[in-house]
């Protein structure tokens, strides 16, 4: 990827410039940024508008702001009812929709290239110009509580959101991003006005365009629906380190008449910054990263007992969990979690070896060719980079970082990082035939608490 | 030279330095918007799609059967989708694990699925890697070894999939139902992941009969769409699929449906909070004329939040959270489906009150040309979306190529969405959308959920 940073005044010199599949980033007046990633492929115009802040700015009490802040943008503004923004977006071809995570949001936007003009122009009065009315507010807050109870009926669901409270237990990355019934009910529109004027500030805005669109026509619009917001500095993340917590804990999520279990098992993770996160996603990789895992091995290839088998290493500005999901029967749920440990006891024990380092190498080298093979794929790494502070060759040197990977380095970083002790165990599943049994699974267990899955404790 | 003459060359050029009998024939030319799709075919029956996309110097590689759910028979449901996942084990030259391992190694992507009509299985990896994928997809076309330790296994991880697909899943346990209902004599009446009785009686011997009469190169399509050189990927088909046997395969025997003449209902008891709605009304096939008006008349109604039922549903009634339809793309006449969910104090009661004089207006007045307009971009996006990589181009290809014999059809619906009119959508509303053919499937909470409790995102 290469980036260039241009004032606005100087774009018009980039017109003739050859089109490659770079990613070219623009500094545009007022802090902001505009990454371009063309590709004339298919006549289709992606539009991200991210901010560098999300939910983890909602004051204490007021989770649910931002995130009720960015859907009221298509509720009305000053030149368009809701009910006028929605038949103009289907008119135009277009899709818009929001996005609010711990540490960053974003307008995710997609429009027939015909169209591109007049989806803009909808765009900027939607980002400058809300009017937030107060029976629209009203009428999203009660869809907001539906779509809370809505969300009980999936057990996975159910499970994310219990690994993040009990994982993060006293951090900020346990509150929620939706909000509670009980923080909705608090909130007012004055509370979602102002996360709206924290987070839509020149200096906190990156823009992406890609598609089929011309880099100097992108900067352009880019420039215009800037323009339009208040000018103020990029929000600090107010998000510390995560600390672990001691001891192996069990969270048991009761629900009735489950054939199944949905499972969660870890703890803390990796941050992009450490000298050893690449060196560490390459052995979780090998440990439940693909098809031919040790974890999709030993639980779905020889046993049989779960159609999937991960392990992952989220990754956000700070550090992020890492954790294994199954989904076995409710019978097999005992001795899939006792398998889990003991192969998690083993991989921070032993870690990996030479030829599963060689191997693994392969497919995350080749197969990086699919992290780069669309317009939109390169233009959100440069917006990943800029949004979350990443460092600025986290994807460019990503293919040199993983060919200098050693096991020595690969097995120092799971043992610095990861833990078999300090884990959390979070089951979705019918307590009363399998609590007993999955707790007799976990040796050393130091605490554990059963949960009734529709309330929040 | 003529485009034409060009493919043929290649396939004489080909041919010239066969040393076995098999022979690429050049079949012709479909259009695909503004690309072509070439057709060549082998001596054996094999269909070979082609469309050079030269965007990333990455290939994707489709191989489509055309067997599917609507195959099997009644006590031996779901065997289509067991075959599916036995077909990434061992082979008469490569060990179980081996066909994961050595794609992995080449950095692909890969997948498979099975449908009623169909299944497909896919690979996208860096362009030097399609010898590869050639060799391993010709190899376990013909040569797979099934043993009873490995059937015994995948049998599990299936029976695990149907309990997280639908026994554990509201709306997967609905919509089994649903076709369960409605159909009583097709083959579109069991679901394509089998009833769990059938799953876990399967032997060997079932999958070995069944392999042996679907899987031949005379009821495959073979699509690649991506950065290759036609004559060198040409070479590799006729060395790898050249030598392998058609098959009888018999002709399809899937009992025709008979009319629907009373409407139907069934009532199910779920753990959930709210009651949902499920209602099926007999559809068209993909293939006939009523398709695309129907498919367009679904946008009208429901897609999308300006579409007429979310706006009376969702936004003005508040009654629902969720509210979607579907008009199903099966070879046969399959069903027109609408999922609404209640929100919490609302009933079903409460939807069907609003929902048929809505479907009655349909039948009585034409829609307004606004509606017509907004529908008829909405679908224009979603096809273009579906192009965005080498997968989904080849995707659409091999998916119209197998149910219509028509690799280009998808921009040819688009032409026919445009000639659309309103009295088009009216005429599908009257034929389709009549009581009689209506199946209901009612969901209600069996009482262990409460509706007020506290739950976070």
């Amino acid at each position: 990827m290469s980036t260039e940073a241009l004032s606005p005044t100087t774009t018009k010199e980039k017109r003739g410039a050859k089109k490659t599949d770079a990613v070219t980033r623009f500094a545009l007046l007022g802090g902001g940024s505009v990454h371009v990633a063309e590709s004339h492929a298919v006549p289709l115009v992606s539009i991200t508008i991210a901010f560098r802040s999300g939910s983890s700015s909602d004051p204490a009490g007021k989770e649910g702001a931002s995130k009720l802040a960015f859907r009221m943008l298509r509720r009305g503004s000053r030149t368009h009812t809701a009910k006028e923004i929605e038949d103009e977006l289907d008119r135009l071809g277009a899709e818009l929709s929001t996005e609010v995570s711990v540490s960053s949001s974003a307008l995710h936007g997609q429009v027939i290239e015909r169209n591109l003009g007049g989806f803009i122009n909808l765009l900027a009065t939607l980002m400058a110009e809300p009017t937030f009315p107060e029976d629209e507010y009203e009428r999203l807050r009660r869809e907001t509580l539906a779509e809370i109870v809505e969300a009980r009926d999936n057990d996975r669901s159910l499970a994310q959101q219990a690994f993040r409270r009990e994982v993060w237990k006293g951090h900020a990355y346990a509150r929620s991003t939706t909000g509670s019934n009980k923080t909705l009910a608090a909130l007012t529109l004055d509370d979602v006005r102002a996360a709206y004027r924290t987070h839509f500030v020149q200096g906190n805005v990156a823009l992406g365009f890609s598609g089929d669109v011309e880099t100097p026509r992108a900067v352009e619009l880019a420039e215009r629906l800037a323009e339009g917001l208040a000018k103020g500095p990029r929000v600090p993340d107010p998000v510390g380190e995560p600390g672990r917590i001691p001891g192996r804990r069990l969270v048991f999520v009761e629900k009735p008449e489950r054939t199944q279990t949905q499972i969660l098992i870890g703890g803390l993770g990796t941050s992009p910054h450490d000298a050893d996160h690449v060196p560490l996603s390459v052995a979780n990789a090998v440990f439940g990263g693909s098809f031919t895992s040790r974890l999709m091995r030993e639980v779905r290839s020889k046993r049989g007992w779960s159609y999937g088998a991960y392990a992952r290493l989220a990754v956000d500005k700070q550090r992020q969990a890492f954790s294994m999901w199954t989904f076995p029967a409710a019978t097999d749920a005992p001795a899939c979690i006792a398998l889990e440990l003991e192969l998690l006891e083993a991989f921070v024990s032993k870690g990996i070896g030479p030829k599963e380092l060689s191997f693994i190498k392969k497919f995350l080298g080749r197969s990086y060719a699919f992290d780069i093979d669309t317009a939109a794929k390169r233009l959100h790494q440069g917006l990943d980079v800029e949004v979350l502070g990443l460092p600025a060759d986290y994807y460019s040197a990503y293919l040199a970082k993983l060919d200098a990977v050693t096991v020595a380095q690969a097995n120092a970083a799971v043992k610095v990082r990861l833990s078999a002790d300090d884990v959390l165990v979070v089951v979705v599943g019918t307590a009363a035939e399998l609590d007993e049994k999955v707790r007799s699974s976990i040796p050393r267990l130091a605490e554990h608490k059963v949960v009734p899955f529709d309330r929040e404790e | 030279m003529p485009v034409a003459e060009v493919h043929h060359r290649i396939a004489a050029a080909v041919n010239a330095t066969s040393k076995s009998s098999a022979f690429v024939h050049f079949l012709g030319q479909h259009a695909f918007g503004p690309s072509t799709v070439v057709r060549y075919g082998l001596s054996n029956g094999l269909t070979l799609l082609l469309l050079l996309d030269q965007s990333a110097p990455v290939v994707s590689y489709f191989t489509w059967f055309k067997v599917g759910s609507r195959h099997e028979k009644p006590g031996k449901t779901g065997l289509a989708h067991l075959f599916e996942h036995l077909m990434f084990n061992e082979t008469t030259s490569l060990a179980a694990g081996e066909f994961d391992k050595k794609l992995e190694e080449s950095g692909a992507e890969s997948n498979a699925a099975t449908w009623v009509d169909w299944t497909y299985y896919h690979e996208s990896v860096p362009k030097d890697r399609l010898p590869l994928v050639v060799k391993l997809e010709s190899d376990r076309m013909h040569n797979l070894v099934l043993r009873d330790a490995q059937v015994t296994s995948e049998k599990e991880v299936v029976a695990n999939e149907r309990r997280y697909r639908v026994d554990d899943d509201v709306e997967g346990a609905a919509s089994e139902l649903l076709y369960k209902t409605a159909f009583t004599r097709h083959p579109y009446h069991w679901p394509t992941i089998g009833w769990m009785n059938d799953i876990q009686g399967f032997t060997p011997e079932d999958c070995e009969a069944f392999y042996k009469t679907y899987y031949a190169p005379n009821n495959a399509v073979v699509v690649v769409v991506g950065d290759f050189n036609e004559k060198r990927l040409l070479e590799l088909v006729r060395d790898a699929y050249g030598e392998l046997p058609a098959a009888h395969v018999p002709p399809d025997d899937g009992h025709p449906e008979p009319p629907q003449l009373e409407p139907r209902t069934v009532e199910i008891k779920k753990p959930t909070a709210t009651e949902k709605l499920l209602v099926g009304y007999h559809g068209p096939a993909l293939g006939d004329a009523g398709h695309a008006p129907l498919t367009v008349l679904t946008e009208v109604l429901f897609g999308g939040r300006a579409s007429r039922l979310h706006r009376a549903l969702v936004i003005d009634g508040e009654i629902c959270t969720d509210l979607r339809s579907w008009v199903s793309t099966f070879s046969d006449g399959g069903l027109y489906e609408i999922y609404a969910t209640a929100r919490t104090g609302k009933t079903i009661a409460d939807i069907e009150a609003v929902l048929y004089p809505a479907l009655a207006r349909v039948r009585d007045e034409v829609v307004t040309d606004d509606e017509l307009v907004r529908a008829k971009a909405r679908l224009e996006l979603g096809l273009l979306q579906s192009l965005e990589t080498m997968g989904g181009k080849a995707e659409q290809i091999g998916f119209y190529e197998t149910v219509l014999g028509d690799p280009g059809a998808a921009f040819q619906r688009l032409e026919a969405y445009r000639r659309l009119t309103a009295s088009d959508l009216r005429k599908a509303a009257r034929r389709y959308l009549v009581d009689r053919g209506r199946t209901r499937i009612l969901v209600v909470p069996d009482g262990s959920v409460t509706e007020v409790g506290e739950a976070a995102q």
